[in-house]
């Protein structure tokens, strides 16, 4: 009977000490909001179609880097040795957002931009973003290695915002990253305010001239061309612009069919999934929901502003210089913000609101593709400058 | 002609621009980036050796940022003898990881193990680090008189200033003052981030603004008709000139669909007749179900 007893107590206190392993003891205020946030992604990638690739990797690895544990079993993101660590050890060392870059490289056409290099002009504009954010970033008391891991998110570029993060912020990197990624997706709503707010009803109605057609000379000079002369200026992007490049050229050379096909398809699926999931995962609410997480989340939709404005107004300024049927449609000047091609799709979208035969897409890939030259060219001044 | 020569000179002005920002020192990563980094002469009441003594030591930094090994090469205190010390091969304790340091005990008893050398320092006041040809000079140093317990290097790590250090530190970094980080001095002299914007934007807009300049010059450089240079000028005719402008991508585009119409749409020989057939019967065929447009014939 006593032994029956102790034996029953003995399971008891098993069951007790199980249940303190549970996520169910161990959950806090946090975790649920972060979770929350995470059911939120998912339904906004799903239901609304934004970012879907990115949102739903970002937003699961929400869910599960939130799931309360007793740390010391090497199952979180930051513990030494566990799975998920070893997989976010491709997110702090950098690893990921090059692959990234050599993906989009082999995915971009960057004919708009070689037949009106004009336009490359507004990619170097909407960068202002950038720098306005780290401005603000600075008078709000972050330092300035913070201010410029944040200031980056401006670029509109996730994989940027990784990569210098990792770099030059990594307790921040998380936030910046979802920062990142949310304005991205949530560009349709950002930007046409603006770009109506800063547009004559005569301006939004421009229509440019059609882009010539380019040879393959060109499309194969480019990369060449254009990754010497940037990184010469600033070798600290080379990673990021170093692989662009080198996709581009993969793609655009037409001898290396098999190795575009992977940069842009299997490739970058897979580091997409990795670099998303890891990424949500490192949104744990012990070290996410803090102030400056806040902080950070409000300087990103700044520089989304500040970008948006700038390109817009560049745009107009530049306008001035034009000859009459050279000038620009300053509904382009939003797409400087490189999220592509989604800024770019705004310019098509908003410009068809006020004439229906006018179809800027192709003259908004310009600068959209120009933005990912000059946000990858800044995250080097910033790391070349900070680090 | 003139057009041309104006391309390549924008070319040309270009290059010389690439060269200019880029003029500096490029850095080998190699052995030859070890650095005699720190050396203590007499050590009386100093760093205690893992046998229990104290004796004269010398630091070695590695200066670059990959691991080098230092093994197989040489360490002398006789400048007629570049070959006096061999650092043993294949030890894992030569591998100097990047800025890292590697110190070497000179107390002339060499059976110690590959760190103690079979000289002393106050035997000569020249030390020297030569490469595994025993002829490539790395480093070397004249020892001017020294100080008990105070050891003499480099200011900062692998720099040109020498000098008596405030602290010993073997295997540590020569600076012991405060480091401020580059982002923090840029924050102190920079505030607002004025000048990381205008400096920070110049550039964007410099690189940017270079491709730009290549794109709107790269199709007539590569375009250019060296035959064409070299004969005589002929008149171009109107019609002709109108045939060498640019063609839009909307022509293309227009040539291109009228192009795929005709090919696969306009058949010389149709693969199926349509066609009216009189059907020989009294009544209406249009009301018989049987004779309807897809009825087979059987």
């Amino acid at each position: 009977m006593e032994q029956s007893g102790s034996f029953l107590s003995f399971v008891v206190e098993h069951l007790n000490e199980f249940f303190t392993y549970t996520a169910f003891a161990n959950i806090t205020a946090g975790h649920i909001i972060m979770i929350c946030i995470g059911l939120l992604f998912i339904y906004l990638a799903i239901a609304k179609e934004y970012e879907p690739l990115l949102l739903i990797p970002i937003g699961f690895g929400i869910l599960i880097g939130n799931v309360a544990f007793v740390p010391g079993l090497q199952i979180g993101i930051y513990e030494t040795g566990s799975v998920l660590n070893y997989l976010y050890f491709g997110v702090l060392q950098g690893i990921y957002p090059p692959l990234i870059f050599l993906g989009i490289g082999a995915m971009t056409d960057f004919s708009a931009l070689i037949s009106n290099p004009k336009l490359m002009l507004i990619g170097a504009a909407a960068q202002f973003g950038i720098f306005g954010a780290y401005a603000i970033a600075l008078l709000l008391g972050f330092s300035p290695s913070e201010a410029g891991a944040i200031a980056i998110i401006g670029g509109a570029d996730g994989p940027t915002a990784i990569f210098l993060s990792s770099k030059l912020a990594p307790e921040l990197m998380g936030a910046i990253a979802i920062s990142a990624y949310s304005y991205m997706a949530l560009v349709p709503v950002i930007q046409p305010p603006i770009m109506r707010l800063l547009t004559s009803s005569r301006e939004r109605v421009i229509r440019m001239k059609p882009p010539r057609s380019v040879s393959k000379t060109e499309k194969v000079l480019f990369p060449i061309i254009g990754m010497l002369l940037t990184t010469f200026i600033v070798p600290s992007g080379l990673p990021l612009l170093g692989m662009l490049f080198f996709g581009n050229l993969l793609k655009e050379s037409g001898v290396t069919k098999r190795l575009a096909d992977t940069a842009k398809g299997p490739m970058i699926d897979i580091v997409t999934i990795l670099i998303g999931l890891t990424v949500g995962a490192s949104t744990q609410a012990t070290t996410f929901l803090t102030a400056k997480s806040v902080g950070i989340f409000a300087l990103g939709a700044a520089s989304f502003v500040i970008a948006t404005t700038a390109g817009v107004l560049f745009v107009k300024f530049f306008n001035i210089f034009l000859k009459e049927g050279n000038k620009i449609n300053p509904l382009i000047g939003n797409s400087g913000v490189s999220a592509v091609p989604d800024s770019a799709r705004v310019s098509q979208f908003v410009g068809l609101e006020y004439d229906k035969t006018n179809h800027l897409l192709m003259h908004a890939m310009g600068p959209n593709v120009a933005g990912v030259i000059g946000s990858a060219v800044a995250a080097g001044i910033m790391l070349g400058f900070l680090a | 002609m003139a057009e041309i020569r104006k391309t390549i000179s924008i070319a040309g002005a270009i290059i010389a621009m690439a060269l200019v920002l880029t003029a500096g020192r490029s850095a080998a990563q190699s052995a030859l980036d070890l650095r005699i980094n720190e050396v203590l002469v007499y050590n009386d009441s100093n760093y205690v050796d893992s046998y229990g003594q104290r004796n004269g030591w010398i630091e070695i930094f590695n200066s670059a940022y990959n691991t080098v090994d230092i093994g197989g090469m040489y360490l002398t205190n006789d400048p007629a003898n570049p070959t006096k010390y061999w650092i043993p091969k294949g030890d894992p304790l030569t591998k100097i990881a990047p800025r890292n340091y590697i110190l070497f005990f000179a107390d002339a008893v060499a059976t110690r193990g590959i760190q103690h050398l079979n000289f002393t320092l106050q035997e000569t006041d020249y030390l020297a680090l030569y490469e595994g040809n025993g002829k490539t000079l790395i480093d070397a140093l004249k020892l001017g008189p020294q100080k008990p317990d105070v050891s003499y290097g480099r200011l900062t790590d692998g720099g040109v200033e020498w000098g008596f250090l405030e602290k010993t530190t073997p295997g540590a970094n020569n600076y012991t003052g405060v480091i401020i980080t580059a982002g923090e001095k840029f924050g102190a002299m920079d505030p607002y981030g004025i000048g990381m914007t205008l400096i920070a934007m110049t550039v964007v807009f410099l690189a940017l603004l270079l491709l730009y300049i290549v794109f709107k010059n790269t199709k007539k450089l590569y375009s250019i008709d060296v035959k064409k240079m070299f004969t005589r000028k002929e008149k171009v005719s109107e019609a002709q000139k109108a045939s060498d402008e640019e063609i839009t991508g909307e022509v293309n585009a227009a040539i291109a669909l009228a192009l795929h119409l005709y090919v696969s749409e306009l058949h010389d020989h149709e693969e199926a007749v349509l066609t009216i057939k009189k059907v020989a019967r009294t009544y209406s065929p249009w009301s018989s179900k049987i004779y309807g447009m897809r009825s087979l014939h059987r």
